[in-house]
């Protein structure tokens, strides 16, 4: 026979797919493997926006306290927990001026909506 | 209950690109066995060859923006599973490239649904070494170019070349019956 008649004929044999009695198990297979990568980076994007949300809202508390911290490490462990104290009562002072408030509620806003959204995400996938 | 993505392979690589796994997973129901058959004729055993397969197929997803349409969606996702393969193979060196005697693949996995055809191709690869089986297999099913399979196996391109004449010398001695009977009914 002819070379490129064998070869022909062997890239014929080679393109015919075998036929698996397990076919559509292995592409389930697959497809839960697809599912559980996409559910675990929706879950890391989700916990990320979550994380970022506190990160913000933290951001947003402790640079009104910026000035009182830095009172509290200069007068380091001398009388701590008196310290402690006056930077919760700033707090409390801060959280009672409207726009302080504001900023609080927008923070948790936001940390509220990115979990809801991983949640919805989440609930989608399964 | 929502209907089963239809559709050429381009459009449903599309669909996948976008995120839809459904669509992907049709492409996995149509090309699955391609690729693990490919696979098992390259070498690997049945346990490796759908472990090898599934991650093609992974790996795919992760890159089927890439897949334009320029060629079909089987011979895209072959490279990947065959480079998989290759990957793995070279980890292990002393399997390539010895004339030892081809160990026994595990054929039963192949038994149900075979035509004559496929028996054939199978049976008579057993007969190259694994050398040859590679070379031949990358060529012939996975439409690789001598100089292809030579970067990828990091060896001269005339040792890639011997093999495959030499694997298409005992294929053929197996093979040629069964050929020339189909060319014979292909002329009438």
């Amino acid at each position: 026979m002819a070379e490129p008649d064998f070869e022909a004929q062997l890239t014929r044999l080679y393109n015919e797919a075998p036929s698996f009695p397990d076919a559509e198990l292995f592409a389930a297979q697959v497809g839960a493997s697809l599912d559980r990568g996409w559910a675990m980076r929706r879950v890391l994007i989700g916990g990320a926006g979550v994380a970022a949300g506190l990160i913000a809202a933290f951001q947003l508390v402790t640079t009104r306290f910026s000035a009182e911290l830095q009172t509290l490490s200069h007068n380091g462990t001398r009388d701590l927990s008196a310290d402690v104290d006056k930077a919760m009562t700033k707090f409390s002072q801060i959280t009672a001026t409207p726009a302080s408030v504001e900023a609080l509620w927008l923070a948790a806003g936001l940390a509220l909506l990115a979990l809801g959204f991983a949640v919805t995400r989440m609930m989608e996938d399964f | 209950m929502d209907r089963l993505p239809t559709g050429h392979d381009v459009e449903l690589a599309a669909l996948a690109a976008a995120g839809d796994r459904r669509a992907y997973g049709e492409l996995v129901r149509r090309h699955g066995s391609a690729i693990r058959g490919l696979l098992r004729r390259m070498g690997a055993d049945s346990a490796a060859a759908d472990d090898i397969a599934q991650d093609a197929f992974l790996a795919g997803f992760e890159q089927v923006a890439d897949y334009r349409g320029e060629g079909a969606f089987g011979g895209w996702i072959k490279r990947i599973a065959a480079r998989l393969y290759l990957r793995k193979v070279k980890r292990d060196t002393r399997v390539i490239f010895t004339d030892e005697a081809q160990d026994g693949d595990d054929p039963s996995a192949l038994n149900e649904s075979r035509t004559g055809a496929r028996i054939d191709l199978d049976e008579a690869l057993k007969a190259l070494s694994k050398g040859e089986r590679l070379c031949v297999s990358l060529c012939y099913g996975g439409d690789w170019s001598h100089a292809e399979v030579a970067e990828a196996l990091a060896i001269p391109i005339g040792t890639v070349k011997s093999h495959v004449k030499r694997g298409l010398d005992k294929l053929r001695a197996k093979l040629a019956p069964q050929t020339e009977g189909a060319r014979r009914e292909a002329h009438g």
